[in-house]
C-alpha cells in the first residue's frame, strides 16, 4: 500500500504546487455554469433542465482538457521513466493515477454541485440522484481517459486526436448518466471499463517503457 | 563478488536488430563506457539493463541472479536518462520533494545543493535555469539513494569543465565504494575507464 | 509465427482486380435499373425512398468493415502476422467512406421523409459515432511516427472500439426510446416489400464488389509501401 499512497501523494503534491489544483477545476465548473443564463435566458424552469445537462458537458470537458496530465506530462519530462524504474507494479502506478486524477479533477465538481444547484432553485432531493450518477460515471470516465492517455503517449501532441478517440468512448457514460434511474447500468459500465482500462493502460505503459 | 554480467544480449526495435550479441562483464568498482554512433542503441542498452525494456533475449546477471527474477533489482540501480524528470513550472526545492517521494528517502536539499555550489538556485523555477544547470540538478538524483549500479545516459552533455570534474570525482568515489558505473558518451572521458562496450 | 509477406499473394490480387471492376460496373448497372425503374415507388414516401438502395447497403458494409478491421486487429495481436495488420490498415478508410455515404444519404433521405436534414435517430447517431471510431483509427496511424508502435496502439484501440460498438448501439437505443416519439423509429425500419428486396440485394452486391475492389487496390498499395519502408531501412542500416 505504501507505493500506492506515495504515488497518489506525489500527484496531489503536483496539483497543489501548480495551478492545476482543486480550486482550478471547481472554478472552471462555476464559470461554465455561470454562462448558462446568459445563453439561454433567465427562465428558471428551462434553466433547471439545462443545468442537469451542463453538469455532464463540463465533466467531460474537464476530463478531456486534463487528459494530458494523466501520463503525458510525466512522460514528456522523463518522470515516467523514473517512476517505471522505481516501482515494480504497473497496476499500482495505474490505480494511483485513477485515484489522484479523480480526486483532483472530478471530486471538486461533485463537492460544489449541491451549492451550485441552489442557484437554479434545485433542492437536494432533486440533485441527489444526479450526484450518485456523477460519482459513478466520473469514475468510469477517468478509467477510460487513463487508458486513452496511456495508449496515445507516443502520438504527436494533439488534443484533437485524443478527443476523437475519447469522446465516442464517453458517450455511453453520458447517456446513462443523464438518466437518474440507470445507475445500475452505470456501475456495470464503470466496472467493465475498469477491467479493460487496467489491461490497456498497462499495455500502453509497457510499450512506452520500451 | 558483485558483478554485472551481460551475455549474448539481443534486442529488436520493431523489425530491426538494435543490440546484436552484446556481452560484457563489469566487476565491482569498475566504470564502463558505452560507445557508438548516434542511433546505435546506447540508450536502448541502458533501458534494457534497467529492465525498462523487458523484451530481449540473452541474459543479464547481477550478483549471480538473473535480473528478470530478482524482484528487488529495481532498488539496486539508478538510471539517469537524458530527460531530466524535472517539472518546468515548479521550483528546484519542490522538484526535490517530488523526487524524495519516488525514492522514498528524505534528504536535506539545502545541504546537498550547498555541497555543489547550487544553493542559489533553490527557489528558482526550473524554466528559468540553463540547460547545464538543469543537468546538474538532474544528476543530483544520484545522491538521493545509495545504490550499487549507476547508469548514466550522456551525463557530460551541457556540463562546463568544472562540473565535469566534479562528476568525474563522484564517479571515481562511487567506484571506490565498490559501485559500478555505466556511462554512454560521445566525447572522451577525462580519465581511463575500465572497459568499453562498442555498439 | 512471423510469416513473411510474399509478393505472389498480391500478384493474385492484381490479377483479380480487372474482374472485380467489371463485376462492380455490371452489377451497378443492373442494380440501378431495378432500383430506379424496375421497382415500384413506395406508397407513402414515393420516389424519395429509392435512396434506400444506396443508404442501406453502405450502412451494412460500413458495419461489416469495422468488424473486419477489429477481427483482423485481434488476429494480428495474437499471431503478429503483418498481413492482418495490412488488412486492417487498408480497410479503415474504405469503411470510413462507406459510413460517410450512409450518413449523407441518410440525411438526404431524411429531408423528404421527416422534413429535416437530420434527426437524432438511434441508427444515424450510432453511425456517426462509428464514423468517429474510424477517424480515430486512421488519425492514430498518422500521429505516431514509429510504425511498429502505431500498429500496436491502433490495434489495441480498434479492439476496444469493437467492444464499444455494441455498447454504443445499446446506449443510443436506450437514449432514443427515452427522448424520441415512437413514430420516427417506425419510419426508419419499414417492412420491406419483396419487389424492393431484390434491387436492394443487387445494389448490396454491387457495393460489396466495389468495396472489395477498393480494398484489394489499397491492400496492394499498403503492401508496396511497407516494402519500400523496409528496403529503405535496409539501405540506412
Amino acid at each position: 500500500m505504501k507505493p500506492l499512497y506515495d504515488l497518489i501523494n506525489r500527484d496531489l503534491k503536483i496539483a497543489f504546487f501548480t495551478s492545476s489544483n482543486f480550486l482550478f477545476t471547481a472554478s472552471f465548473f462555476i464559470l461554465i455554469v455561470v454562462l448558462i443564463p446568459f445563453i439561454f435566458g433567465s427562465d428558471s424552469e428551462q434553466l433547471r433542465i439545462i443545468f442537469k445537462g451542463i453538469i455532464w458537458i463540463s465533466i467531460s470537458l474537464s476530463i478531456l482538457l486534463t487528459l494530458e496530465r494523466i501520463f503525458y506530462s510525466d512522460y514528456e519530462d522523463g518522470s515516467l521513466d523514473l517512476i517505471l524504474q522505481r516501482y515494480e507494479s504497473l497496476e499500482i502506478i495505474i490505480c494511483a493515477k485513477y485515484i489522484a486524477h479523480w480526486v483532483i479533477n472530478c471530486l471538486p465538481l461533485i463537492v460544489i454541485l449541491p451549492f451550485l444547484s441552489l442557484l437554479f432553485q434545485l433542492t437536494f432531493s432533486d440533485i441527489f440522484p444526479i450526484l450518485i450518477n456523477l460519482v459513478i460515471g466520473s469514475m468510469g470516465m477517468v478509467f477510460v481517459a487513463t487508458f486513452v492517455s496511456a495508449l496515445t503517449l507516443g502520438a504527436k501532441r494533439t488534443i484533437f486526436l485524443k478527443g476523437i478517440i475519447l469522446i465516442p468512448l464517453l458517450v455511453p457514460f453520458i447517456i446513462f448518466g443523464v438518466d437518474p434511474h440507470s445507475w445500475p447500468i452505470l456501475i456495470a459500465l464503470s466496472m467493465m471499463s475498469f477491467v479493460i482500462s487496467i489491461y490497456a493502460s498497462a499495455y500502453g505503459l509497457r510499450l512506452y517503457g520500451e | 563478488m558483485k558483478k554485472l554480467s551481460i551475455n549474448e544480449l539481443k534486442c529488436f526495435r520493431g523489425e530491426n536488430l538494435v543490440l546484436n550479441r552484446i556481452s560484457a562483464e563489469i566487476k565491482e568498482g569498475e566504470t564502463f563506457v558505452i560507445k557508438g554512433s548516434n542511433g546505435s542503441g546506447k540508450t536502448t542498452l541502458l533501458r534494457v539493463l534497467s529492465s525498462l525494456i523487458k523484451n530481449y533475449s540473452g541474459t543479464i546477471m547481477y550478483e549471480d541472479r538473473d535480473i528478470k527474477e530478482d524482484y528487488k533489482f529495481y532498488q539496486k540501480f539508478n538510471f539517469i536518462g537524458q530527460k531530466n524528470a524535472l517539472k518546468e513550472n515548479l521550483s528546484v526545492s519542490k522538484n526535490f520533494k517530488l523526487w524524495e517521494i519516488i525514492y522514498g528517502k528524505k534528504t536535506d536539499v539545502n545541504l546537498l545543493l550547498q555541497k555543489y555550489n547550487l544553493n542559489t538556485l533553490i527557489d528558482k523555477d526550473i524554466s528559468s535555469l540553463s540547460d547545464g544547470q538543469k543537468k546538474c540538478i538532474s544528476l543530483l538524483k544520484l545522491k538521493l539513494c545509495s545504490v550499487p549500479i549507476w547508469y548514466l545516459d550522456e551525463p557530460f552533455v551541457f556540463l562546463d569543465s568544472e562540473n565535469r570534474s566534479i562528476l568525474t570525482d563522484e564517479i571515481k568515489s562511487h567506484n571506490h565504494r565498490g559501485g559500478i558505473a555505466l556511462i554512454t558518451t560521445n566525447t572522451e572521458l577525462d580519465y581511463k575507464s575500465d572497459g568499453e562496450i562498442t555498439l | 509465427m512471423y510469416l513473411k509477406l510474399k509478393k505472389s499473394y498480391f500478384d493474385v490480387l492484381d490479377r483479380f482486380t480487372p474482374f472485380l471492376i467489371i463485376m462492380t460496373i455490371v452489377s451497378f448497372i443492373i442494380g440501378s435499373y431495378f432500383a430506379l425503374y424496375g421497382s415500384p415507388p413506395d406508397y407513402i414516401q414515393g420516389d424519395s425512398m429509392r435512396i434506400m438502395y444506396v443508404h442501406v447497403p453502405s450502412a451494412w458494409w460500413a458495419l461489416m468493415s469495422y468488424s473486419v478491421l477489429a477481427v483482423s486487429c485481434t488476429i494480428w495481436f495474437i499471431t503478429r502476422n503483418p498481413f492482418f495488420n495490412l488488412i486492417a490498415k487498408s480497410i479503415a478508410p474504405i469503411g470510413a467512406v462507406f459510413t460517410l455515404i450512409a450518413l449523407v444519404t441518410g440525411s438526404i433521405w431524411g429531408k423528404p421523409t421527416w422534413g429535416v436534414w437530420w434527426v437524432w435517430d438511434a441508427r444515424l447517431t450510432s453511425m456517426l459515432l462509428l464514423f468517429f471510431l474510424y477517424l480515430a483509427y486512421i488519425f492514430l496511424w498518422q500521429a505516431i511516427s514509429n510504425k511498429d508502435l502505431a500498429s500496436k496502439i491502433s490495434a489495441a484501440l480498434a479492439m476496444i472500439g469493437f467492444i464499444n460498438v455494441p455498447i454504443i448501439k445499446f446506449s443510443v437505443d436506450w437514449w432514443n426510446t427515452l427522448h424520441q416519439p415512437a413514430s420516427i423509429s417506425k419510419l426508419s425500419s419499414p417492412s420491406i416489400d419483396e419487389s424492393m428486396l431484390i434491387p436492394l440485394f443487387i445494389m448490396a452486391f454491387a457495393s460489396l464488389c466495389f468495396l472489395i475492389t477498393m480494398f484489394s487496390v489499397r491492400l496492394r498499395i499498403e503492401f508496396i509501401e511497407s516494402r519500400i519502408s523496409r528496403l529503405r531501412q535496409k539501405i540506412y542500416d
